[in-house]
């Protein structure tokens, strides 16, 4: 598959209308003056250079050779996160711009010239050697977590799902209990499930949000072949960042099984009546959608076309363009989750769905640019705050650690669940 | 060229580390691609000078400081909000640019009806913020991302709403300002420390110096903060909407009513116009779906209101008989939001408004009246959340003709005249979007404007094709000519052109002189050199502020001592 560069974008660089729309959720849906930005980055670092639209201005400069990277500039390109709240924004009226993958070209093109912030290259060097992009974690303990649980091992034998817990899950101690309370309830709903054990690998997703497309294509095309070879029909995520890169970067280089995130599977089964949530979970509270499981997460769609200019200046896609806007995400699958579950009542915050705000771990930036991702983190809970729920709950683990890290930064504290804690008090 | 190592300096011990920048992408991303959102200048194929610095400034005694420091070393200094246009980037070498970014308070004075507000205000956010007390604030035509205050103190602001709540200027009281020597002025009751509520006293009224008729762009200092006037808003405490993206709709109750208005003749829309002006039975008036081309706006609703459409379903929308009937039936047409305060004033306004139109022949279009599309243009008139609508086609779009001068019974006659200008160049040329010639759209006027209209013809190109671009930029001056015959003034294409040259840079004071002494009263400009000289002594801002240095005055020499009047 050919990657595109950048300057393969000069086109929509040039026709950035420089609207500013965005830097802001769609501005029907604002309901305050606090919580009206949408973009972590230009919100952040302030200047408009951090939006999307300075993106595409700093983008057409590179690609004219007018602007050379400094260290400055590097930052600059790495600090978006890859989190979609712009391409969502923009694209409430342009239907021929698309500003994430623009924001992803110019971390490539900047990374194809030799400039990247040191804690990427340890993630990558881990990438590399121990197949995580978390640091100082080990192959050989990618298992560890799985002790124990009987599952079956799809490198020897055949199963219908093939559960991938991903790294943030399958490293993390403090997550460990909740994962393998998770894998119990899916084998309590009668799924045949097996993991990939320890062949198991990063699913490479977060190299790709920080433009390491190399690195990514490398890291999917193994996995691929493993994931095929095991003859699954069906692949069961936990992690947001699991489900992207599944569903759709995976789909992009010719994956062909169904993929679901935990949530879409419980929902299924619920509908199915194969699960019943019988313990009342007394409490309110607020839902926060993950990017790459909401606004990134329909499914992917082939196209491969070309632009064509209809009535001599209106430009159009041929043949017809899927329009990755936010429409076709996961919202409903956690909702109906918390609607089920006795005695939980939902309040939301005011950005939700297709224009929720990032939760400052995307783009590998919880890593590479700690102090600006727990501020991204600390604005979501002071949302969630406002709520005047009881807790804070979503569905990835790296949202999780985010909110978790940030929410008790201003000495008031709320408990933040993954979802699938609050399926487990319930059954 | 860089800032002195020292002079950077001070200015970072003003704002502090991280609210200044001279980093070359942060220069770059503050120019003007004066191509891609104009607004009146050009279209050329080039941007704005880069400037030295990039400062965003927390409150107004930073930004007092370094105005004072800018008339300290000489330097020019301009400030804008959201950039959304080529008046608010500086326009010489020797130049910082303010983002007001930092600066974005709302303080709602319910019992007051008004709202204190500050430059990084936009428009969605203070409509979102009055709401939640039974007020809303006028939108002006540039949509909800615009700053409030950048087009009260700075620029004009009329608005689809701006029949019911005023238009910015109009709406502005007391506000608060750093002059270009560094002063700080607080116009009307704010002056004399009455608080925010009258523009005009007790206390200094200088504002016809500081912002005048048609705002000065940022060239008479920094307003720093502004009271502006609300109006009752009869929905709920925020506003509600549904749907997919990107066509949403609004979910409100039944005293909001959205109507596409149409008419057999354009006297016949005057006339409607007339009417419901003086009768005050809107909430909202506008032709505003016109700007995708009177051939084309049937096709675009339904694309916009469905979240499955795109682009490329245009050919075959455009020849489905039914949206071909729809679209004929609204060529003479206005869209209209009505809200009753009560549903027996809702009834008022329904009956008052059928009245109108059986009185000049007029009728509702069906097609806009489907739940789907009239919900979806109630939000988009209530919002103007989604005024980028303007670059949908190609990604850049210019106004012009500007058929603003006379009343709407002058406009409107010479409406198919100009279309048929634009239509034979969309036939003749591919510059721009060929979307049947007349794409003129624009408001109602304001509550008192006694029926003036701004209307604007869309002109749809692609700045990425330097050919659409030079052909746009050879098309308005035609149209130039054209107003200048018919008496309507300066086309609107070019209305930054007076202030700011094709190559992006201020006019300079002899170009002024050349121009202004010509004019038919260029005492005027005279008086204006005289109030800058006073306020702005070091000339450290732009050009939007029009002078005639009186040297250059030679008694008796403007047009109308000749008895000329263009
Ligand atoms: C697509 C489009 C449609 C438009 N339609 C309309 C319309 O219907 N009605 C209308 O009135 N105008 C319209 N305009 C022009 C528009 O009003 C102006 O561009 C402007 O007011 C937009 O506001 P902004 O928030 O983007 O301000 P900016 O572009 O940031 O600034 C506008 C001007 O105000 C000055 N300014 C900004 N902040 C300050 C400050 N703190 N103190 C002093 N001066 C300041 C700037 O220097 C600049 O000259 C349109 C422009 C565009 C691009
Ligand atoms: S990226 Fe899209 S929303 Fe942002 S300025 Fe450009 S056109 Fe507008
Ligand atoms: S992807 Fe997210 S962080 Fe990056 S520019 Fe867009 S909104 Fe900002």
């Amino acid at each position: 598959m050919k990657e595109k560069t950048l300057a393969d974008y000069k086109a929509m660089q040039e026709r950035c209308c420089n609207c500013s729309y965005c830097k802001w959720i769609p501005l029907d849906k604002i309901k305050s003056n606090r919580f009206a930005y949408n973009c972590p980055a230009n919100a952040y670092f302030k200047f408009n250079t951090y939006s999307a639209r300075g993106r595409f201005q700093a983008g057409l400069a590179v690609a004219n050779e007018e602007l050379d990277y400094t260290e400055g500039m590097t930052q600059m390109v790495h600090s978006c996160l890859s989190c979609g709240a712009c391409d969502v924004a923009c694209k409430i009226s342009r239907y021929n711009l698309e500003p994430l993958e623009h924001n992803i070209a110019l971390k490539a093109d900047v990374i194809e010239k030799g400039h990247t912030i040191l804690a990427q290259k340890v993630m990558l060097n881990t990438l590399a050697t121990e197949g995580t992009l978390i640091p100082n974690m080990k192959k050989a303990d990618r298992a560890v977590w799985s002790e124990g649980l009987g599952f079956k091992d799809l490198a020897k034998e055949k199963a219908e799902v093939l559960f991938f817990p991903g790294c943030k899950y399958g490293y993390d101690k403090t997550l460990k209990e909740t994962l393998r309370t998770t894998v119990s309830l899916l084998l309590n709903m009668e799924a045949d499930l097996g993991v990939l054990g320890e062949s198991e690998m990063c699913c490479g997703g977060r190299a790709w949000q920080m433009g390491f497309e190399k690195e990514f294509s490398k890291t999917a095309d193994i996995n691929i072949s493993k994931i095929q070879k095991t003859g699954a029909k069906i692949i069961v995520t936990p992690c947001a960042d699991c489900y992207h890169a599944l569903k759709r970067l995976y789909a992009e280089r010719g994956l062909t099984m169904e993929v679901l995130h935990v949530v879409e599977y419980i929902d299924r089964k619920v509908k199915e009546g194969r699960v019943t949530f019988t313990k009342p979970v007394n409490m309110t509270v607020t839902y926060h959608d993950p990017c790459h499981l909401g606004r990134q997460g329909a499914p992917f769609v082939p196209w491969n076309g070309t632009e064509k200019k209809i009535f001599n200046q209106i430009h159009t896609w041929e043949p017809r363009r899927p329009r990755n806007n936010g429409a076709n995400g996961i919202y409903d699958a956690p909702r109906n989750i918390l609607e089920a579950i006795p005695g939980i009542r939902l309040v939301e915050m005011e950005r939700i769905r297709e224009y929720s705000w990032c939760c400052g771990a995307g783009g590998g930036c919880g890593q590479s640019m700690p102090a600006y991702a727990e501020w991204v983190a600390g604005d979501r809970v002071a949302e969630a705050k406002s709520t005047a729920t009881d807790a804070l709950v979503t569905a990835c683990p790296w949202c999780n650690g985010m909110l978790s890290k940030a929410v008790g930064k201003d000495g008031e504290t709320m408990p933040v669940y993954d979802l699938l804690e609050l399926v487990a008090r319930a059954l | 060229m860089a800032l002195v190592r020292e002079i950077y300096k001070e200015f970072e011990e003003i704002v502090g580390i991280g609210n200044i920048s001279e980093e070359p992408v942060v220069l770059e991303t503050y120019r003007c691609v004066a191509a891609q959102s104009s607004a009146h200048y050009g279209p050329y194929d080039q941007r704005t000078p880069t400037p030295q610095a990039v400062l965003l400034p927390g409150s107004t005694e930073e930004v007092q400081k370094i105005v004072l420091l800018c008339n300290k070393h000489g330097i020019h200094f301009k400030a804008s909000t959201t950039f959304w246009s080529a008046q608010g980037y500086i326009g010489s070498d020797n130049a910082i640019q303010l983002d007001m970014r930092r600066m974005n308070k709302i303080e709602v004075d319910a019992k007051n009806q008004l709202a204190i507000i500050e430059p990084y205000a936009i428009a969605a956010a203070i409509q979102a913020e009055t709401m939640k007390h039974g007020m809303t604030c006028n939108i002006q035509g540039a949509g909800g991302s615009t700053s409030t205050l950048a087009s009260t103190a700075g620029w004009q602001g009329p608005g689809p709403s701006s029949i019911f709540t005023g238009t910015n200027y109009d709406n502005m009281l007391s506000a608060e300002w750093v002059l270009p020597n560094g002063e700080i002025l607080r116009t009307g009751s704010a002056g004399s420390g009455d608080g925010w509520f009258c523009g005009e006293g007790p206390g200094p009224s200088l504002r016809a110096i500081v912002r005048g008729v048609a705002g000065t762009a940022g060239d008479m200092g920094v307003c720093t903060k502004l009271a502006i006037k609300l109006s009752p808003w009869p929905g709920p405490t925020y506003l509600p909407s549904t749907g997919a993206p990107p066509s949403y709709k609004a979910d409100l109750y039944e005293n909001f009513k959205y109507y596409t208005l149409c008419f057999p003749t354009w006297e016949a829309w005057a006339e409607a116009v007339r009417m419901i002006h003086e009768n005050r039975i809107i909430y909202i008036g506008h032709r505003q779906f016109n700007m995708f081309g009177c051939d084309m706006k049937g096709a675009m609703v339904n694309i916009l209101s469905d979240p499955n459409k795109q682009l490329c379903d245009l050919p075959d929308l455009l020849e489905d008989e039914e949206i071909k009937k729809q679209t004929e039936s609204m060529r003479i047409d206005v869209q209209v939001v009505i809200a009753g305060m009560t549903m027996l004033d809702m009834d008022y306004k329904e009956k008052a408004l059928d009245e109108v139109l059986r009185m000049v022949g007029g009728w509702k279009n069906e097609m806009m009246l489907k739940p789907d599309i009239a919900n979806w243009a109630l939000l988009y008139l209530i919002r103007m959340g989604r005024k980028n609508l303007n670059y949908v086609y190609c990604g850049a779009y210019e106004g012009h003709f500007g058929l603003s001068r006379g009343n709407y019974f002058y406009s409107a006659s010479l409406v198919e005249e100009a279309s048929a200008i634009k239509r034979e160049w969309e036939i003749k040329h591919n510059h721009m979007a060929a979307v049947g010639g007349n794409s003129s759209m624009g408001g109602l006027g304001g509550v008192g404007g006694g029926g003036g209209v701004s209307w604007e013809f869309f002109a749809h190109f692609d700045a990425h094709d330097k050919e659409s671009i030079k052909g746009v930029c050879e098309y308005f001056n035609k149209t130039n000519q054209w107003m200048a015959q018919k008496g309507l003034g300066g086309c609107m294409g070019k209305l930054n052109e007076s202030s700011r040259r094709p190559d992006g840079y201020n006019r300079s004071q002899e170009e002024f002189n050349k121009t202004f002494a010509s004019t038919p009263q260029p005492e005027v400009f005279v008086y204006q050199w005289m109030v800058k000289d006073a306020f702005n002594p070091k000339k450290l801002s732009g050009s939007y502020y029009k002078t005639l240095d009186p040297k250059a005055f030679v008694e008796g020499s403007g047009a109308a001592s000749r008895g000329v009047f263009i």
